[in-house]
């Protein structure tokens, strides 16, 4: 037989169609699947000896106790404790470190040397945006060795809450159930107690509230006094519903249930004289409302300390210097406050902060500070724990160079001697030989008294935690300080309230899971509106919009949620957007 | 044998997300690029907000945990499959995604009834430096391939090694727990073998109360959810179109 060139053909063409239906290519495809899938491009983790580390939360207040997972020397997972798990935020606290909008270096020299030319007769001031820590204590002391020092916090530390033994937890927009406070005691508490909320919009805390209240924003105040009012066993002031938008039934009810149904509680976002008066009447302090104890100090600074001023008391146009520690930021102050008390001609404003998100976008000087995990510092006194407590967030990577220690600058400002002030202050501790010492490697509870002084550091530097024995003293706090903001004006030109969602800063990247990849909460950058508001404001759902207030505009996008009132705008408060909208804020949506 | 699942009691939820973001650092999963949206997200369990449609304060409001349901019985994305990338462990019932086997087709997620698979539309990319922060026992997928809720198999895997460490055979049931149970602060989330009827989720799904998500499609899910409310049993079968779910 002969072989001809058609033949070649053909056999190949054959060969060609016959290999489809072998394994063949299905093989090739795998292994080309398995060699993309370890080529260079794709990030390999870490190997190493995997050990754990414990410390504490330093991302708000609370204070969670955290356990760390770490490759090495590097951590890459945090959950908290057995029965005290972590926020959302608190479990990727680890990637902060590495946050794209990270500051590492700063104009340090300079800043000093501004500072140092400052006129003398301008009042200098460090605002602490978390007071009750050490560092507060530092900042008082080198505030007390400047002429014209101030030591300032944003608002009086609220006391501490008792809400195990709540039975009726009345809260007028406390976002009780997102994060406020550690998510273990409240959730263990939870089941004891009704909670009525009272917000203009359906929160996830007033969503999952025994009875949700949606009050007209702006009006907690006015319900507030006419509820103590009722409890006085005076009249309901007849214009009370409709400011409020509440029934005078449901009013009368919900007296009647935190009256009836003690102990109750009353808390609120932010405080607020008619609050104050609320547990007062209900016989709450002293009993589900204490002063917040801070842990013993060395006695030497407290002869030399400063006292705790309230931004909101200082004069107007009276600050040449301001120092503003953001770097375990809590609350924020817009900043047209911050700024009406400022000098009105030159004044100088340095802000330590790890990113320019904040007051970095206002100030003369970044001064960049580590971010936990890498940040040394104690965690004021706990929101829920009536007696004292003491611990640390100790650091578990080390922080980049060219980073600042707000308090080691401030000392040196005021020529204070560098002492290790966490060491002088867990001495002070260690030697009023009060309370018990809890370790989470071993759980045990020690009292600190059968401790040496170097096991009790140890202790502190692992994520343990010193509780004092000594229980809530008399007399119960003095609440006064604070104030809802107003009720919206009206204005025609500005026809929405606005209510501001908290956004914690800095937060993971890998938030966008919450915040971009689901919509379960609202993104920075977006507004929230009712379908009929965002028909007359002519806006749809996803469109480009701008929002605009009395201090200008800024650029959102627009989610519609039929939960929302008609009337109001809810915006996720970023600082830019904080700033924005200021104080009582009334805005305009505006499409773009 | 062992058949692994979840009860979720939908009332004790509060939405905080933290199952959502355990599960991404556990598994290594990347943040989305900007503007990715939810339709491109990876998030193998999410959390929706569902509300029974009324105003004021009638309105009520749940929030229900969505992740792979495990399919029993005619796993939808397993017979789709072309590639044979999707897998029923016979050993622990978890359907289990073999990314380097995938193509990419997509048929899965077309098949899947709970929209609960993701396809990677990007290369894995974490801002710099924070690759460090991997978790070692799982390997990052790479663009152009599927992937869902494996019950964290990586922790399945050491609780394994460490039974065997102890010339154990079986694991011990608290040894392993999915990253999103450990980090449900209300304790909503419980994980346990079904086939062990004293199991806390094999409990929790002979209580009234209890169902599944589109329970007559007959895929026969391992996830069992729990909520006292009616409306919201009735949203996970046939929502009426008055309630409204975004998430």
């Amino acid at each position: 037989m002969q072989t001809t060139r058609r033949d070649l053909f053909k056999f190949a063409a054959g060969s060609a169609a016959g290999l489809v239906f072998t394994p063949v290519p299905w093989r090739l495809i795998t292994d080309t699947a398995l060699w993309s899938e370890n080529w260079p491009g794709i990030p390999r983790p870490a190997r190493g000896e995997i050990h754990t580390r414990f410390t504490n939360c330093a991302l708000c207040p609370a204070g969670c106790a955290v356990r760390a997972r770490c490759v090495g020397p590097q951590p890459v997972a945090l959950t908290g404790l057995p029965g005290q798990p972590l926020c959302a935020f608190g479990l990727v606290g680890h990637h902060l470190p590495y946050h794209p909008g990270r500051v590492t270096q700063g104009a340090l020299e300079q800043a000093a040397a501004a500072i140092a030319h400052r006129d003398p007769k301008a009042s200098i001031a460090v605002l602490d945006l978390r007071p009750g820590r050490t560092a507060s204590w530092t900042y008082r002391r080198a505030m007390a060795a400047i002429p014209h020092g101030l030591y300032l916090a944003p608002k009086r530390i609220s006391p501490a809450v008792n809400l195990a033994d709540a039975k009726t937890v009345l809260s007028f927009g406390a976002p009780l159930l997102e994060g406020w406070g550690t998510p273990a005691s409240v959730f263990a508490a939870r089941e004891r107690f009704r909670l009525v909320q009272v917000e203009p919009v359906p929160s996830p805390t007033a969503a999952l509230a025994d009875l949700w209240l949606p009050i007209r924003a702006g009006s907690e105040t006015a319900l507030a006094r006419a509820i103590a009012q009722l409890l006085r066993k005076q009249a309901l002031p007849p214009e009370v519903a409709a400011l409020t938008g509440i029934p005078e039934e449901q009013i009368v009810s919900v007296a009647r249930q935190v009256a009836e149904n003690g102990p109750a509680l009353v808390v609120a976002a932010e405080e607020f004289p008619a609050m104050s008066e609320l547990n007062r009447l209900l016989g709450s302090l002293g009993r589900t409302v204490f002063p917040r104890r801070e842990a013993p100090v060395p006695e030497s600074w407290t002869r030399a300390a400063a006292p705790v001023t309230t931004f909101a008391s200082v004069a107007d146009h009276s600050i040449g210097v301001l120092l503003i520690d953001e770097s375990a930021p809590d609350t924020y102050l817009p900043w047209s406050v911050v700024q009406k008390k400022l000098v009105p001609y030159d004044p100088l404003v340095v802000t330590f902060a790890s990113s320019r998100a904040g007051y970095g976008r206002h100030a003369q000087y970044l001064l960049p500070t580590a971010v936990y995990p890498e940040i040394t510092s104690d965690l004021p006194p706990a929101l829920h724990s009536a007696a004292a407590t003491f611990r640390l967030a100790a650091p578990l990577v080390a922080p980049p160079a060219g980073v600042v220690d707000p308090p080691t600058f401030v000392a040196r400002m005021a020529r204070l001697p560098l002492t290790p002030a966490l060491r002088e202050r867990a001495g002070a501790i260690h030697q009023a030989g009060r309370g018990t010492v809890s370790t989470w490697r071993d759980g045990k509870s020690v009292p600190v008294r059968q401790v040496k002084f170097d096991d009790f550091w140890s202790a502190l530097n692992e994520g343990g935690c010193w509780i004092d024995s000594q229980g809530p003293q008399a007399p119960a706090p003095q609440m006064e300080s604070g104030s809802f903001a107003d009720p919206p004006v009206e204005q025609s030109s500005l026809p929405l309230v606005v209510v501001t969602t908290a956004v914690p800063q800095p937060f993971s990247p890998l938030l966008s899971k919450l915040y971009g990849e689901s919509n379960l909460r609202l993104s920075p950058g977006r507004i929230a509106l009712h379908p009929e508001t965002a028909r007359q404001c002519g806006v749809t759902d996803g469109a480009r919009a701008a929002l605009e207030t009395i201090r200008g505009r800024a650029a959102v996008q627009v989610s519609i949620d039929s939960g929302m009132p008609p009337g109001v705008v809810r915006v996720a408060a970023t600082p830019a957007l904080l700033d924005l909208c200021g104080p009582s804020a009334r805005a305009k949506v505006v499409r773009v | 044998m062992t058949r692994y699942g979840m009860s979720i009691d939908i009332d004790r939820c509060t939405g905080c997300g933290a199952c959502m973001v355990a599960c991404a650092v556990e598994n290594n999963i990347p943040p989305a690029p900007e503007g990715a949206g939810d339709r491109k997200g990876i998030t193998w369990i999410r959390v929706f907000q569902v509300n029974n449609g009324e105003d004021g304060s009638n309105r009520k409001s749940a929030f229900v945990p969505v992740l792979c349901q495990q399919c029993g019985h005619e796993t939808p994305c397993v017979s789709v499959c072309p590639q044979q990338a999707v897998r029923v462990d016979p050993q622990t019932g978890i359907v289990g995604q073999m990314p380097e086997r995938c193509l990419g087709c997509r048929y899965c997620m077309a098949a899947c009834p709970y929209h609960a698979r993701y396809f990677n539309w990007w290369d894995p990319v974490w801002p710099p430096g924070m690759e460090k922060t991997l978790n070692p026992a799982v390997a990052p997928r790479m663009r152009g391939v599927v992937e869902k809720c494996n019950f964290c198999h990586g922790r399945w895997h050491a609780a394994k090694e460490r039974a065997a460490a102890q010339n154990r055979r079986e694991i011990d049931p608290g040894d392993y727990l999915p990253a999103c149970v450990e980090a449900c602060p209300t304790g909503a989330i419980r994980f346990g073998d079904l086939n062990d009827r004293a199991s806390v989720p094999a409990r929790d799904a002979r209580q009234d109360g209890s169902f599944r998500l589109l329970e007559k499609l007959g895929t026969d899910p391992k996830i069992h959810y729990h909520s006292r409310q009616g409306w919201v049993r009735q949203i996970a079968s046939a929502p009426s179109g008055k309630e409204k779910a975004r998430g």
